[in-house]
């Protein structure tokens, strides 16, 4: 791609002839091709379903699923910003059940404005996740320890808030109880499916034009016009799916949005490369003048935003904050989406799309598994397959890629 | 022996380090010129490396001065050293293994489009400039894309420095630049080094390898216990003489004679 000399044997430092051996198969695994294997997964798990019963493939059943996906996603892309920096946060299932709580408190029984109510909840997740990530920062405490604890202080502070009887703020009749059935008109399905393309295609247009501004080459076909219609074209299929049922959900596409913009931050900006470099080594970026504490503090925060933003979501789709609303489960399969979906646990290495595609498979199969009438024992003892199978993954690619 | 008519680009005047009640620095004094390569040896403990962050702005000396293109610089970190024309690189500290070969030479002073083009970093500029900077050191980076991981130790080595010169420093440290490297990569960073020194700039390393330094260095500081013992130029010393300057077993007459061709140089 990137030849700076003709001489084959002078280029890769050692000899032989440039084709692909395993380790660069396992470096590309590891980084541009993560993907692939996950994609691989979910599509043998759909054609298992679509085959054990056709109505999984329903625009109806599709369209359910990516609702029920979006709180994991969301989360998952949350915990993503700490597993990149090589840290973890348990806490999340309980910060977002409390900043629901206390959005859902302010709304229904103070009358607060709705729009202030969130905004206070989120700050109560971003802050949340700020002091952890202080904690972790400061005192240098293992994250793993100080957001456990975190996790059952804010369970006992949920129980404090919920109303004493009930132990239930409902959600029935308000604005936040009815995020779950909106759903965007066909014609604004499509409206947003051609922004975001479009969106796509001008900036991966602009980079190939810089690059031609500075003679560094590169294929219009293979950088912008390739990757622009593949979005096009699985873009244009699901928006199909949606619209044969009853369009776009609106959280679906909310969670796309917020996935494209992270998308944007992470690989873009230089906060996203940073977040990168200090999960991969800290002392390095330290030496390059990054303030690493800063860039912890503000993965931790973006983790404790993201999971107000899931808990609220959560709350608005099944209409009420309760104790259950803490439940382990959301955090287990957040972690194993973000897994999943190609975030290594070693740190430095995983995208938001993980998030995406990392729900999609656990979703798929609580899902289908459902659809095919499966034991809750056969269904659990598969997400865990895939969950082990995952990290093994993950272990072995992590192994190969730092062997150097 | 070599005559200094220009002032040197990097000055050590009498610079003394102590850790509590240890003396890890006694009034040690050298200097490097532009375009040349002076070797820092001796055992483990000789000071080597708080020397080296003594002139890096790591440690502050506790007496004597740093003094850089004939300007004394009180030095309170490695920021005040890189603006003074210093850049140090650490034996395989400096690179991240999962970014690519631009990122890692740009990480922490990437180029960024405005804000209202998104402050995007600006990808295109980077890979210009790091493709200059690999070609004119003549180091060989098959694909500027794929993460340092899948570079081998010789490479990493070569953009670790390459990551230095970026800065455009008067001064390179170089902190064992060829340990724990094969043959083969050992030389391509050896080749690395003959190229800053022919681009002018003045190069300091540190290195355990008595070959490397008879090959590459055109002065040899020998340091033990906290001391300057001897100072040698290019073919004015065997390798005995330089093991035994760094282990003390030369004796007092012979370091005599050692010494004498330091007063001439």
């Amino acid at each position: 791609m990137a030849d700076l000399s003709s001489d084959p044997k002078a280029l890769s430092g050692r000899t032989g002839f440039p084709r692909m051996n395993r380790h660069d198969l396992m470096t590309a695994l590891a980084t541009r091709w993560r993907m692939v294997p996950v994609l691989i997964a979910l599509a043998l798990i759909w054609t298992y379903f679509s085959w054990a019963n056709p109505l999984f493939i329903s625009p109806r059943n599709l369209s359910n699923l990516s609702l029920q996906i979006v709180v994991t996603a969301i989360v998952a892309l949350g915990l993503m910003f700490v597993l990149v920096i090589g840290e973890i946060d348990l806490s999340v299932a309980a910060s977002g059940a409390v900043s629901a709580a206390i959005s859902a408190g302010l709304a229904v029984n103070a009358g607060v404005d709705i729009g202030i109510a969130i905004l206070v909840g989120l700050g109560v997740g971003a802050g949340i996740g700020a002091l952890q990530g202080v904690i972790v920062t400061w005192f240098r405490a293992p994250a793993f320890i100080v957001t456990l604890g975190m996790s059952l202080i804010l369970q006992g502070i949920l129980l404090d808030l919920l109303p004493e009887g009930t132990n239930l703020i409902s959600l029935v009749g308000t604005p936040l109880g009815k995020i779950a059935t909106l759903y965007l008109s066909p014609g604004m399905g499509i409206a947003l499916l051609v922004a975001m393309t479009a969106l796509y295609g001008f900036l991966s247009w602009q980079s190939w034009r810089a690059n031609h501004q500075q003679a560094l080459g590169g294929s219009l076909l293979r950088e912008v016009l390739l990757p622009t219609a593949a979005i096009a074209i699985a873009g244009a299929a699901a928006v199909a799916v949606f619209n044969a049922y009853r369009g776009v959900p609106g959280l679906v596409a909310f969670l796309l949005v917020l996935l494209a913009a992270f998308s944007y931050v992470t690989t873009q900006t230089r906060f996203g490369l940073y977040l990168y470099a200090v999960g991969a080594n800290a002392e390095a970026a330290r030496r390059a003048g990054i303030s690493v504490p800063l860039v912890r503090i503000a993965a931790f925060t973006l983790t404790g935003l993201f999971a107000a933003l899931g808990g609220m979501i959560a709350a608005g789709r099944v209409l009420g904050v309760s104790p259950d609303s803490a439940d382990t489960t959301l955090l287990l399969e957040a972690i194993a989406a973000a897994v999943i979906g190609g975030v290594s646990l070693f740190g430095g290495r995983g995208s938001v799309w993980a998030a995406l595609i990392g729900a999609l498979v656990i979703g798929s199969v609580s899902n289908g598994m459902l659809l095919i009438n499966a034991s809750t024992q056969t269904r659990l003892e598969v997400q865990g397959a895939i969950l082990t199978l995952a990290v093994v993954l993950d272990a072995l690619l992590s192994r190969r890629g730092g062997a150097r | 022996m070599a005559t200094h008519t220009p002032p040197p680009v990097l000055e050590v005047r009498n610079v003394s380090v102590r850790f509590g009640g240890v003396a890890a620095l006694t009034d040690v004094s050298m200097a490097v010129w532009p375009g040349e390569v002076v070797a820092l040896v001796g055992d483990n403990g000789a000071g080597k490396s708080t020397l080296v962050k003594t002139i890096s702005g790591i440690q502050q000396p506790d007496a004597g001065e740093i003094i850089v293109a004939g300007r004394t610089h009180a030095m309170k970190g490695p920021q005040d050293a890189a603006a003074a024309g210093i850049q140090t690189v650490y034996q395989d500290l400096a690179l991240c293994d999962n970014l690519d070969t631009v990122q890692n030479l740009f990480l922490g002073r990437e180029i960024c489009l405005p804000w209202w083009k998104g402050r995007r970093m600006d990808r295109a500029r980077m890979e210009k400039r790091a493709r200059e900077v690999l070609s004119d050191l003549d180091v060989k980076i098959r694909d500027t894309r794929v993460p340092s991981s899948s570079l081998s130790g010789g490479q990493r080595q070569s953009v670790a420095i390459c990551r230095s010169i970026l800065a455009n420093p008067q001064v390179v440290l170089l902190d064992e630049p060829t340990a724990a490297l094969g043959v083969a990569q050992r030389k391509q960073v050896l080749a690395l080094i003959e190229r800053l020194k022919a681009q002018g700039r003045a190069v300091v390393i540190i290195s355990h390898d008595i070959g490397d330094v008879q090959q590459i260095a055109d002065r040899v500081v020998v340091l033990r216990l906290g001391r300057k013992v001897a100072e040698v130029t290019r073919g004015g010393y065997s390798r005995d003489e330089l093991i035994a300057a760094m282990t003390g077993a030369l004796d007092a007459a012979e370091l005599a004679a050692l010494r004498k061709e330091l007063a001439h140089g």
